[in-house]
């Protein structure tokens, strides 16, 4: 009977773990939704190129692969900027549909263009403490895990300091609450828009660095049912909420891993859809929204 | 009068079209590569044109490969399990597929935009791991199996007569979906795809119009996962994949979205790009030439290569003046 507690221990933090992942992409993609009203499905495709970062660096100059996330997120910042000012600026208001079809083409761009350099082969790289344990209780829990997790909770620890003491955060939640009454207030929306779009890259990117460190493969079509999923956590958690997409991430991650265990590995993908589709009968506008945008 | 109604330069150009695909074959002759890819344009027209039919009803769908693939699987299993002739189970794959619809349909009809997008991108992957685990016993799981050829590869010249039964369904379907579009019908679902609560005032009830529009373009997709799989002989979960629920988007965005001529010419223009590319070597090089497209596209003509002409028309008035 112990050992039973304990494997279910043992998936329980591997839901714990595998939900960071989705918090982070849910949240960037939330705080998106929240100011622009966007929707990017071409936001796996931010956590694909933060992989593919790790993995490059890691492999060029054999830094600890944790500390490359002062890396990764500054690039994704810079390229969720660019994408936001080429791509989706222009389409702003043309309606839902049209930002739906143009993270099309960008998926196919981001894609592709990795796997010119990289080729699309399945890859992985070893963490330096890839063979540590700690030992809680009847558990054993690899020291990854545990740093990821923790990583994970001081990104969102940052991130509502910076949306809720700074000035540049609180103009990105006016903007968010309220755009017109934003622009009353001399916001720059639409610079609050770059930033945020920026901001939503860099936490993928973040995704993506603890992705390659804990030692999952990856290849350069990974991204998008993580970014598909990152959806339905904000659709089951509500839109624009921060507190649902993290319970939402935790949810979806728990979720996957104990029907992975129940059901076999291939109903990991499917679950999380099932779960959606039985959500959105139910409530057409999510768990917690209160629009149907 | 109606003569004049019927010599548009638009109909002319039907014409020009349908005509170069009839004769087509003879100027290609025994290229049997030319032939694959026109056989396969056509399979997708009639698949993008499937698709693109949601768009009037105001629905989209990101996981129509669900409906390629259900009537690819009925239609292939019909034919290896019964042994019935493939043209024969193309229509029972394709109202297998439209049944699904149906179902999926009924989920979707209170939702909107993307969260329908969502809901039918999960549903691809739900049957595709249904057909990979649960019911690999009857679907040979990730290995796929085996199927017969629409036209069988002992008769000489088979698959000319394969590009000729392909284009005579296209044919049928343009034209199925021209006469709805023109009907009661197709005004109905103009309504609701402008407003449906206006709609719903004018005394419509959207639910079964959108429904219909599901099933239909279930059915036609349906139809033309059937003729994919008899064209190569062979079936495999990848029919499911997240690729080919892309690939009519692009196509009918190309082309322009709700139009008929949109998804037809997006086929042909795409294809050709898409196949010359691959000639010129450029394997990773073409995916990223068509998203650049795409993305072009959608920002600078939004409703696609068919606006095109009057687009130039109006800057050239506009230097005019």
């Amino acid at each position: 009977m112990d050992g039973g507690i304990a494997v279910l221990g043992q998936v329980a933090f591997w839901g714990l773990y595998s939900g960071c992942i989705y918090i982070l992409l849910a949240t960037g993609l939330n705080l998106i939704f929240g100011v622009m009203k966007v929707v990017n499905f071409a936001h796996g495709e931010f956590l694909m190129l933060g992989t593919y970062i790790t993995f490059f660096f890691f492999v060029l100059s054999g830094f600890n692969p944790y500390l490359l996330l002062f890396l990764s997120i500054p690039i994704l910042i810079g390229a969720g900027i660019i994408v936001e000012r080429l791509c989706f600026r222009p389409i702003l208001g043309t309606g839902k549909l049209n930002e739906i079809f143009i993270s099309l083409g960008l998926i196919y761009i981001f894609q592709n263009g990795v796997a010119m350099v990289f080729t699309d082969e399945w890859r992985s790289m070893k963490s330096p403490f890839a063979d540590l344990t700690i030992a809680v209780g009847p558990i054993q829990l690899p020291l990854d895990y545990i740093i990821i997790v923790a990583v994970t909770a001081i990104i969102l620890v940052c991130l509502s300091v910076f949306l809720n003491r700074t000035t540049t955060g609180k103009a990105i939640r006016a903007s968010s609450q309220n755009r017109k009454g934003a622009m009353l207030m001399g916001i720059n929306v639409e610079r609050m828009d770059m930033l945020t779009f920026g901001i939503g890259a860099g936490l993928a990117g973040a995704a993506g660095t603890l992705w390659a460190v804990s030692g999952q493969v990856f290849n350069p079509y990974m991204g998008s049912v993580p970014a598909i999923k990152g959806f339905a956590i904000i659709i089951l958690g509500g839109l624009g909420s921060i507190p649902g997409a993290i319970i939402g991430g935790l949810a979806i991650g728990m979720v996957e891993n104990f029907t992975a265990f129940f059901l076999g590995g291939s109903w990991k993908d499917a679950i999380s859809f099932i779960l959606l589709i039985v959500v959105l009968l139910v409530k057409p506008t999510g768990l917690f929204g209160e629009e149907g945008e | 009068m109606r003569l004049a109604q019927v010599r548009t330069p638009r109909n002319l150009l039907a014409a020009v079209i349908l005509a170069l695909a009839l004769i087509v074959p003879f100027l290609v002759g025994q290229n049997l590569y030319l032939l694959t890819v026109l056989v396969l344009m056509l399979i997708f027209i009639i698949y993008s044109s499937a698709w693109n039919f949601l768009t009037f009803s105001g629905q989209g769908s990101l996981g129509h490969a669900a409906f390629l693939g259900l009537g690819g699987y009925a239609a292939s299993l019909a034919a290896v399990r019964l042994g019935l002739p493939p043209l024969l189970t193309l229509v029972l794959g394709g109202l297998f597929s439209a049944f699904i619809g149906i179902l999926i349909g009924i989920t979707c009809v209170r939702l909107r935009e993307w969260f329908l997008a969502m809901v039918t991108f999960g549903f691809a992957v739900i049957i595709q791991t249904l057909v990979v685990s649960q019911l690999a016993p009857v679907t040979g799981g990730w290995d796929g199996f085996a199927v017969p050829k629409i036209v069988p590869t002992s008769i000489p010249g088979y698959l000319v007569l394969e590009y000729y039964v392909v284009l005579l369904l296209a044919v049928l379907v343009l034209v199925l979906f021209y006469f709805l579009l023109r009907s009661r019908i197709g005004l109905a679902l103009a309504a609701i795809r402008e407003n449906e609560t206006e709609a719903r005032a004018a005394g419509i009830n959207p639910v079964p119009f959108k429904l219909f529009a599901f099933g239909l373009s279930a059915f036609v997709s349906g139809i033309a996962g059937g003729l994919e799989i008899f064209h190569f002989g062979y079936i495999t979960p990848e029919i499911f994949g997240i690729d080919l629920s892309f690939w009519p988007i692009i196509y009918s965005i190309t082309g322009g979205l709700g139009t008929l001529a949109g998804p037809v010419i997006g086929t042909i223009v795409v294809t050709l790009l898409w196949d010359g590319l691959n000639v010129l070597g450029l394997t990773y090089g073409r995916f990223i030439i068509i998203g650049i497209l795409l993305v072009l596209i959608i920002i600078f003509l939004p409703r696609g290569l068919v606006s095109l002409p009057g687009e130039i028309e109006k800057r050239w008035k506009r230097k005019g003046e």
